[in-house]
């Protein structure tokens, strides 16, 4: 029971990283309306900024926020050069995003090279709670991921700019006579979507290494957890990656390991099957009936 | 509006539609090609039978193989994506379920390539089928994504499949037997059969497109409750079209596997796919030689552009962006605009078709 | 007499109660016309009677059968065949193409045909010349006349019109009246909403009224229209 209680704990700091992933995908297709493919290549891509950043002897938590501010600027270009243009027809905007991930994968790989990636983590304490050891790193990424999630949820149903996005997104028209301006708004949701993924991208490196290949791996799962939230749905992401988290502490502990990716996937595609619009129930795009 | 046109309701009320009776029955109702068509689809055939008499080379040879056997797993998908509008990321996981149904026949069973055949191609179309199934509860993007996960799900499960799929290293097999003497392990013999097979593929894609069942699948693409109004099943239909693209994507995988003579699971993967999905955009995936175009500039590029594996990735992803900002046809779709302008209005008939 | 009758039919999307256990019967040669405020249920009448929504209670009996909860495409293969009012046509192919797949498809097997081919179909509703252009490049007029030909194509014999005549001009509406009207001489019944009064009063022989998913009211207009609870409800609001 100890040891999958640490199972359940090391799951959970890998969730977190899932969750900011499928946060960030689940609230751009929320109010623009396209699944963005490239959300996992950001993700890397902040992985890599962080460690170059370290390497150079920056401190990882301010490596960590540089990290975010760039994605962030990269989701601004993408956002500004490419989907700008396919916001009545999200399917190209799809494609679109396909074809940025593979840039975006390749040009890493020009840049640095095939091998993985890490950094000695920022924090190497462990912490004994009530006879479990808990890596304090872990712990730390769970906590700043709770943080986001917190602020993101009550940004979102509570305050002005969140009632107004909501009201984008139920009918951007309307909404534009109201004086909301809703494509200022799309790149709002964009840009924040993409610092998310910095964010996941210089967590998931204090944990792990990283290759240029770890955005379509985590891309997956971001999709999971989004989709099993139900796509648009905030609080839904946040289900779906503690479902995700959970099924992996299982499978860890008592299934075959070389099978975790797939119970995960299995998992989604019979929620999709049963719930198309996920557990807690997603929007189907801005606009769509 | 103005009345004088209208007949009256009486007058044409008992006549029952005859078809022509020349026709055998399965080829009613699919239009002939016209002139330019044909002319077209024999200067294409021309080219690429003469192709190895100029001596490419192996390197080039091999490349056009491939070229071809990805084309007509392309075929498929632009029937299922071009015509009825779905897309899908997990064709190469339906062209792996075809090439290790034969590889797996000829280790178990040893079957030949002939006796596969049939086997694959069916087994192709039944996992396309399958996985075609949440389309009919979830659409467009969510159905994308499902495809890309069955990608994921396959090659875990082919990795950890033991001997039978002979793990993460794959499984080998034997040369194509050979027919009346003709050595299919040398590579010339093996390109003219790939030849035969995308001929085959390309008459059958524009048989259908140019049928009543083309117009089907555009109904469900253009407007799917309208078609269930009509008196259409479109769930029907669209699995139908699945299993239509998997027996192509099976043929490709068949001929791709007796070719390589080795698979292994990451040749079927999320990232094949997604590259699969590139090439039918960068061509174009309505027009009829849309998909051979896509599979050309794909294989071709980086070795006509000097470019390495990674340089050459980088130029179909930002291929695919331009194309979808600017070419929303594809490459085949643009060139078959310019066409159209420089021969003016005589082709408005063929505008509003699935192909041209 | 082939007949429609709908028998307690309700549908019910979460808490909001759309339809309220209607009774209707039509007639397979009249032209009967459904009003009622918007909201008041017409729409989701025949989205459920069409299988576009399964009802929550009560039985749609078409031509003898019981079709309730029949998925639409089998629907209209009995022939009965509804238009749309915004999804009008395939809008990406061609006109021909458009009235070719009603014929390909839905085809009442029992009933004769009534025009031999799509491309006098195009004429009998004054698209004729036009086969060639892409559906969606006709205007608003010609598109809501591709509509009705894309179900009439489906040789049904009974039409049921949803807003045909909503964003036409005067001129194309008269025009529209004049289609309709030709409809019962070809034994085809015709059930339809719209809001233009003028065109409901000049094509119905029976109106049936809708209010919050319930029957207020059904009869011939001239009846229809003097109904105290009709004038309150319908019309007082119009007014």
């Amino acid at each position: 029971m100890e040891i999958f209680l640490q199972q359940l704990i090391n799951s959970l700091s890998v969730a977190s990283v899932t969750i900011l992933i499928g946060m960030g995908i689940t609230l751009i297709f929320g109010l623009a309306g396209i699944v963005n493919f490239a959300q996992g290549e950001f993700l890397m891509v902040g992985g890599m900024i962080t460690w170059a950043l370290v390497m150079a002897g920056v401190n990882f938590f301010v490596a960590m926020v540089v990290a975010m501010l760039a994605v962030g600027l990269l989701g601004l270009t993408a956002e500004r050069t490419l989907f700008r243009f396919t916001l009545t027809r999200p399917m190209n905007g799809f494609i679109m995003s396909i074809g940025l991930s593979v840039i975006l994968q390749n040009v890493v790989i020009r840049t640095l090279n095939e091998v993985q990636k890490s950094i000695t983590p920022p924090v190497t304490a462990v912490w004994t709670v009530g006879g479990v050891d808990i890596i304090a790193m872990r712990a730390i990424v769970v906590a700043i991921t709770a943080v986001v999630v917190a602020v993101t949820y009550f940004g979102i149903s509570r305050s002005r700019y969140g009632v107004a996005l909501r009201a984008s997104v139920a009918d951007q028209d309307t909404a534009a006579l109201m004086g909301i301006p809703v494509k200022r708004y799309v790149t709002g949701v964009f840009v924040y979507g993409s610092v998310l993924a910095g964010l996941g991208g210089a967590l998931m490196i204090a944990l792990f290494p990283i290759t240029p290949f770890t955005g379509s791996v985590i891309i997956i799962r971001g999709f999971a957890v989004s989709l099993i939230g139900g796509l648009g749905n905030v609080g839904g992401a946040v289900v779906g990656g503690l479902i995700l988290g959970l099924v992996d502490a299982l499978a860890a502990q008592y299934g075959f390991p070389q099978w975790t990716d797939a119970y995960s996937l299995i998992v989604m595609i019979v929620i999709l099957i049963l719930r198309p619009q996920g557990l807690l129930g997603g929007t189907m795009g801005p606009r769509a009936t | 509006m103005t009345n004088h046109n209208m007949q009256s309701p009486t007058q044409p009320v008992t006549a029952r539609v005859s078809l022509p009776e020349a026709k055998p029955r399965y080829m009613r109702g699919i239009k002939e090609p016209t002139r330019e068509e044909w002319c077209l689809g024999i200067l294409i055939l021309a080219g690429l039978i003469a192709f190895p008499f100029f001596d490419p080379g192996y390197r080039f040879l091999s490349l056009a193989v491939s070229t071809i056997f990805t084309a007509i797993a392309l075929y498929g998908l632009s029937l299922q994506f071009g015509q009825a509008g779905i897309m899908s990321v997990g064709h190469a996981g339906i062209m792996g379920v075809g090439g290790y149904t034969a590889a797996i026949l000829a280790n178990q069973l040893g079957l030949g390539f002939w006796e596969s055949l049939p086997l694959a191609m069916l087994l192709s179309a039944l996992a396309a089928a399958v996985v075609g199934l949440p389309s009919l509860r979830v659409g467009g993007q969510h159905y994308i994504i499902i495809t890309f996960c069955f990608c994921a799900l396959l090659v875990i499960a082919l990795t950890n499949g033991g001997t039978f799929t002979g793990a993460a290293t794959g499984l080998d097999v034997g040369p194509i037997p050979g027919v009346f003497g003709i050595r299919f392990a040398k590579l010339d013999n093996m390109y003219f059969l790939c030849l035969a097979a995308l001929t085959i593929s390309i008459a059958v894609t524009f048989a259908i497109v140019h049928s009543p069942y083309g117009r089907t699948l555009w109904s469900i693409r253009e407007n799917e409750p309208l078609a269930r109004a009509v008196g259409i099943n479109t769930n029907l239909h669209k699995i139908g079209v699945f299993a239509i693209s998997g027996a192509f994507a099976g043929l490709g995988g068949i001929l791709q596997t007796y070719y390589l003579r080795h698979i292994s699971p990451e040749l079927y993967g999320a990232f094949p796919s997604l590259y699969l999905a590139l090439m039918i955009m960068l061509g174009g995936a309505r027009p009829l030689y849309g998909p051979l175009i896509g599979s050309i500039i794909v294989n071709f590029l980086p070795e006509l552009g000097g470019l390495d594996p990674i340089d050459s990735r980088i130029a179909y992803g930002v291929g695919l962006l331009l194309v979808i900002l600017l070419l929303p046809g594809g490459v085949s779709g643009g060139l078959l605009s310019l066409y159209r302008r420089g021969t003016k209005t005589r082709h408005r008939l063929e505008k509003g078709r699935g192909l041209s | 007499m082939t007949q429609l009758e709908i028998r307690g039919l309700a549908k019910r999307f979460g808490g909001v109660q759309a339809l309220n256990g209607i009774d209707i019967a039509i007639d397979g040669d009249g032209i009967t016309g459904v009003i009622g405020p918007n909201g008041s249920g017409k729409t989701t009448l025949f989205n459920t009677i069409m299988g576009v929504h399964k009802p929550t209670a009560g039985q749609v009996i078409w031509d003898g059968r019981d079709i309730t909860g029949w998925p639409a495409y089998r629907i209209a293969a009995t022939g009965l065949v509804r238009t749309y009012q915004q999804a009008m046509s395939f809008p990406g192919i061609s006109v021909l193409d458009n009235v070719s797949i009603g014929f390909e498809h839905g085809c009442d097997r029992a009933a004769p045909r009534r025009w031999t081919s799509p491309e006098s179909l195009l004429g009998f509703v004054g698209l004729d010349g036009r086969g060639d252009e892409i559906a969606g490049s006709l205007s608003f007029g010609n598109l809501r006349r591709l509509g009705i030909a894309v179900a009439l194509a489906a040789q049904p014999r009974m039409l049921l019109l949803d807003e045909p005549g909503a964003g036409l001009n005067d001129h194309e509406a008269l025009a529209l009246r004049d289609l309709i009207l030709q409809f019962p001489g070809m034994g085809m019944g015709v059930c339809l909403i719209d809001h233009d009064m003028a065109l409901m009063g000049a094509v119905c022989s029976r109106f049936i009224v809708l209010n919050f998913g319930t029957k207020i009211a059904d009869g011939t207009p001239a009846d229809v229209l003097q109904d105290r609870k009709v004038l309150e409800v319908y019309l007082g609001e119009d007014a």
